[in-house]
């Protein structure tokens, strides 16, 4: 690909970029957030089109006209976001279009689960292939998307933040997929943050930094920072800025507190200052318990305690009144609002805060919200922009300045840093320890382990709706906290 | 290029639409020569679509230009004052009036009467005491009398069953006079032969499938129903459909409606309905231009001119 | 310069081609028609669109929160016929609007709670609602219509202040409460959020039961409200009134820019959207074309109103 432009109402999306890419090598695409990593990916799989530049397959000139026609040139993708239709099987996703026939429109119904469900075994994924994508866990999800792009027998598979939602067994076996693609001559564009997954399957790799090209370089002749630094421009010598604040007294105290089929029997208790990690695999129940101190489940026993008084967590508005905030996994369809501006949806949970005489203050609103804006150097044209324009790293800033806003004391983050790039993490970690510092307390829910072993002091593990452990700073490690995770000796593989 | 192509479709509907309105506007056929205005309840029904035709034939024969509008559905009375009101905003000489609901036109009528346009009152009496009330009048009422055509079917009715029986009435829509007057005209006819049994009247709001599915209930609950009187025609015919899917006799049953709809005598004639009572919409379309253009010219005219109703009848229905 | 096209102003820009394509369909019939332009004409039209578009707005707000209301010609009627029999009783006028607007905000508030706490889907719910409150008002008057009233409560309809027809001031006040509800209070903002994002708003800490019911009782109120202007217009209740009215409510709504998936539109639009469907029928007569063909105008019109729509939403991603 050469000199590709790409323009959209007010934005200069890419600028004039390259990219190469050779048969059966792993390319990785590197940037921030906002960088033209995915809109490049959109343009090659024909989802956009491009406005300038010309696309090279085979050393022949080509156009790509449509995302089938993509498909057949053998370009396949794999969205961050998942293209699944949730009330058919696994089996129809993944041969949507291609349903094998008995005779002219009639689907041959044993072959497609057969082959589906062969897919999905060479991934070792525990799915049948009858099973109806709604009821799949996000993790589930990718790896039907996986097996879904393999059965398109692509020659060039772009990856969109494939591990972002796998356990580590599962990025295993994706790896083990992707080594054995190579050897069978499939070039694969990898679009990751994650930099201890590129130093170990990445061939080379590409960056891009608001819509331009930087540079291409083999892997093993870079080291972490230097990748980094090509990224943001900046010197990160430590990612994870933790500092540490003074614990005060109990803010939080939870007691027994169980969910139907889900939780069992959690205790904790959460002081001023700290940040308590929750580790723990994919439906272990982390997010579950999220919800539920945000009282958005219905809690069957227990009691939930904040500041010494006890709390009746019916619906979200008692837990954000007792000063809860949560910031959700998924900031798209629970965090924000994405048909509503940054303002509103800052304002929106605080909204007795801007009332004067019955109307909305719309002076105190924006008051607030620049505040924010400032604070937390929300990327925003104005503060009227709507939601769904923002960058995944500014959204997640404007979830934050929600629960800012309302003053909580108890923020609870579900994977804060998701999806999101290296600077914008950054700003999180260090606004994280500005809320500590200021004696509020915060519980974080993380599968990444150089998060959760940096930023928090305590750290509990959670297996299947139980706490399983609890490590303090000192005693903390990957090992042992896969240990409990697992509830078995783990053997690192990193 | 999907966005182009949306586009180009939407401004090519909007130039079809254009277009095609500019085309079915409405032409004068004698420049010069005073408009009228027939407005009918509805164009669906062959019985206006009757009146429509005479209305059109004398108007021609006088040379004066006819426009004919009507609502979409008969039950929208208020889109039927929309129309009377805009006509006099268009400022026709005589608007001919059909109401779809006679104590709810009353107000535009006034409004006409302010403006000077005559409203000749055709088929389905305004109510006289909110006329009254608002100090408001029409020229003229042209139509049949109801009440004598329902008094007629019901004495067929009482003597077709020999002074004793169940019958089964389905009504037109409430509160119009035309249903009150053809229901009042039956009861009394029907009273006059005391063993006879009016075992249910409902209404079927003058339409053939709520005829059909009313009487299918009717049929379902008095099964022994042994005569059923429609106020219209349309309705029925519907009964008439009831009894041929429920698989009865269509001699068991007589049925009589109103109006003289071509299809009902049609079905006279095949035998599997009784009876109809005979308007002339044609004649109250012409008779409603022809007074409309005396009154226009100053003529002193009748307040009530009265069209002759017909009994027709398995004997008589070849005339 | 580049701002200009972020996704508040495409809205803003698809309402003022709304506003556009009323003022071009009212030079269409100011050039074919001479009767079209008058000062007397402009006030039918108002007056004729007053009722359609006093309930439209309660049709909006329920559209903005992706929900649906098709029982508002039945609640029209409903509350209409009880309200007529109230005054015809006797009792003073404030008494009987009061009631009739309390059965409307009744029925709407039903309406809400089956939505709300019975997680029924709107169009469900409303759809029983329709056939609900069409026999209630059936069964209440045994069919007939109530008329005759006293030329106090007429006023309502015929009555003018400054020359203004009073149902077209009823139509500005009612519009201009609901944009300043819309836009400026917590109630307003809540609703797109509830109609942006259910789930979010729950997180939000939104009570969004207690405010869909709110919106569905405002719905109903509406429907009583246009009761009132419609029998005083005609001076009778009829129980069979407001027949289909839901459709022109529902397509003014559309018209006037208002997303059906919810989070999306104004009442203005709604106005603007009413407006064009009472200056299309009203010019469409006036030019004398069949009501027939009236009809394929006016569904094309909406079907136009839709696509623009949709390439719009098009644009947007």
């Amino acid at each position: 690909m050469e000199h590709i432009s790409k323009r959209f109402p007010g934005v200069l999306a890419l600028d004039s970029v390259q990219f190469d890419l050779f048969k059966g090598e792993v390319h990785v695409l590197l940037g921030e957030n906002g960088a033209g990593k995915s809109t490049l990916m959109k343009i090659l799989s024909g989802a956009y089109e491009k406005d300038e530049g010309n696309i090279f397959i085979d050393e022949h000139k080509t156009e790509i006209n449509g995302p089938s026609h993509a498909q057949e040139l053998g370009i396949g993708i794999i969205y961050q976001e998942f293209n699944l239709n949730p009330y058919l099987s696994v089996a129809e996703n993944i041969f949507l279009g291609r349903e094998p026939t008995i005779l002219p429109g009639i689907i041959d119904w044993k072959k497609i689960y057969r082959d589906a469900q062969e897919l999905l075994d060479s991934l070792n994924v525990d799915i049948d292939s009858k099973q109806i994508v709604e009821t799949l866990g996000v993790a589930m999800k990718q790896m039907v998307e996986v097996a879904k792009a393999l059965s398109l027998n692509a020659r060039i598979l772009i990856m969109d933040e494939p591990t972002a939602s796998l356990s580590n067994n599962e990025i295993e076996a994706l790896f083990k997929t992707i080594k054995k693609l190579q050897t069978e001559g499939v070039a694969i564009i990898y679009i990751s943050h994650r930099l201890e997954e590129i130093f170990r399957i990445g061939d080379r790799v590409t960056v891009l930094r608001d819509g331009r090209y930087i540079n291409t370089k083999p892997v093993s002749d870079l080291t972490k920072d230097e990748m980094v630094k090509m990224m943001v421009d900046r010197d990160l010598d430590n990612h994870i800025p933790k500092v540490k604040a003074d614990i005060g007294d109990v803010v939080l105290e939870v007691e027994n507190i169980s969910v139907k089929d889900r939780l069992h029997d959690i205790s904790f208790k959460l002081r001023k200052g700290e940040i308590l990690g929750i580790a723990g695999l994919m439906g272990a129940g982390r997010t579950r318990l999220a919800k539920t101190l945000f009282g958005a489940e219905r809690i069957v026993s227990g009691k939930i305690t904040v500041d010494g008084i006890e709390v009746r967590m019916n619906s979200p508005r008692d837990s954000i009144n007792a000063g809860i905030g949560l910031v959700t996994e998924d900031r798209k369809n629970e965090g924000l609002i994405l048909d509503l501006s940054v303002k509103q949806n800052v304002c929106l949970p605080n909204m007795s805060k801007f009332i004067t005489n019955g109307w909305i203050n719309s002076g105190k609103e924006n008051q607030a919200v620049d505040q924010y804006i400032d604070k937390l150097n929300i990327k925003t044209p104005t503060r009227n922009q709507l939601a769904i324009f923002l960058s995944g790293g500014n959204q997640q800033k404007v979830v934050l300045s929600k629960w800012l806003c309302s003053d909580a004391k108890i923020f609870i983050f579900d994977e804060p840093t998701r999806g999101i790039d290296v600077g914008a993490k950054t700003e999180i970690y260090q606004l994280m320890n500005q809320l500590v510092a200021k004696g509020v307390a915060i519980i974080m829910i993380s599968s990444e382990m150089p998060e959760i072993l940096g930023m928090s002091d305590r750290i509990l593990i959670m297996r299947n709706g139980r706490i399983a452990g609890e490590l303090s700073d000192s005693e903390a490690s990957q090992e042992e906290i896969m240990n409990y995770a697992l509830g078995e000796a783990y053997e690192a593989v990193l | 290029m999907k966005n182009i192509t949306t586009h180009q479709f939407s401004a090519l509907l909007l130039i079809t639409l254009l277009v095609f309105t500019s085309f079915s506007c409405y032409k004068e056929e004698f420049p010069g020569r005073p408009t009228v205005a027939l407005v009918v309840k509805t164009l669906n029904n062959p019985f206006f679509n009757d009146m429509q035709t005479g209305a059109e034939e004398m108007a021609r024969e006088l040379e004066i230009n006819l426009i004919v509008q009507a609502a979409e559905r008969e039950v929208d009375v208020e889109q039927q004052v929309q129309i009377v009101e805009n006509l006099i905003q268009r400022r026709v000489d005589a608007i001919m009036l059909t109401p779809s609901g006679s104590r709810e036109v009353v107000p535009v009528i006034a409004s006409a009467n302010r403006n000077n346009i005559p409203i000749i009152n055709l088929d389905t009496r305004v109510d006289a005491d909110l006329l009254a009330s608002d100090n408001a009048f029409v020229s003229t009422f042209i139509g049949s009398d109801n009440y004598e055509g329902g008094l007629i079917a019901g004495r067929y009715v009482g003597e077709q069953l020999n002074g004793v029986g169940k019958v089964a009435i389905l009504e037109g829509i409430p509160g119009h006079e035309t249903a009150d007057s053809r229901q009042q005209g039956f009861l009394s006819g029907i009273g006059e032969y005391p063993g006879i049994e009016i075992v249910t009247s409902q209404t079927a709001n003058w339409e053939r499938n709520m005829g059909y599915t009313v009487f299918q209930n009717i049929l379902q609950s008095f099964n022994d129903v042994q005569a059923v009187f429609a106020a219209s025609d349309l309705m029925a015919l519907g009964a008439v459909e009831a009894i041929a899917s429920s698989g009865r006799d269509p001699d068991d049953i007589i049925v009589v409606g109103f109006d003289a709809h071509v299809e009902a005598v049609d079905a006279i004639r095949r035998g599997v309905m009784h009876a109809t009572i005979a308007q002339n919409p044609y004649e109250i379309g012409r008779a409603g231009v022809e007074y409309a253009y005396k009154v226009l010219n100053g003529e002193d005219i009748p307040n009530n001119i009265n069209v002759e109703i017909k009994l027709i009848t398995r004997d008589n229905v070849d005339e | 310069m580049k701002q200009f096209f972020n996704n508040q102003n495409l809205d803003q820009i698809r309402q003022f081609g709304t506003f556009f394509g009323l003022i071009a369909l009212c030079l269409l019939f100011t050039i074919l028609s001479p009767y079209f332009f008058t000062t007397s004409n402009l006030l039918n039209v108002a007056q004729q669109s007053s009722i359609i578009a006093v309930i439209s707005v309660g049709m909006t707000f329920v559209i903005i929160t992706a929900g649906i209301d098709l029982s508002v010609g039945s609640v029209l009627a409903f509350s209409g016929v009880v309200m007529a029999s109230v005054l015809h009783a006797g009792l003073p006028i404030p008494i009987g609007i009061i009631v009739g607007l309390g059965v409307g905000f009744s029925c709407g508030l039903l309406n809400g709670l089956l939505v709300s706490y019975g997680k029924i889907p709107p169009f469900i719910a409303t759809l029983g609602m329709m056939s609900i409150a069409r026999g209630a008002g059936l069964w209440f008057t045994d069919g007939r219509p109530i008329s005759g009233f006293d030329d106090s409560f007429r006023y309502l309809a015929t009555g003018e202040i400054f020359y203004i027809p009073v149902p077209v001031i009823i139509m500005i006040v009612v519009y201009v409460i609901a944009h300043l509800i819309l836009t400026k209070t917590k109630m307003g903002r809540y609703t797109y959020a509830i109609g942006g994002n259910e789930k979010a708003a729950v997180l939000s800490g939104i009570n969004i039961k207690l405010y869909l019911n709110i919106i569905y009782g405002i719905a109903g109120l509406l429907s009583a409200l246009g009761a009132v202007m419609l029998t005083a217009r005609l001076n009778s209740a009829q129980p069979i009134a407001g027949i289909m009215y839901e459709l022109d409510a529902i397509a003014a709504t559309v018209i006037g820019g208002t997303s059906l998936f919810g989070g999306k539109g104004t009442v203005i639009g709604t106005l603007i959207g009413a407006l064009i469907i009472g200056v299309l029928r009203n010019g469409l007569n006036l030019l004398g074309v069949s009501s027939f063909i009236q009809q394929i105008v006016i569904g094309s019109v909406i079907i136009g109103a839709i696509l623009l729509d949709t390439n719009l939403k098009m644009k947007k991603n």
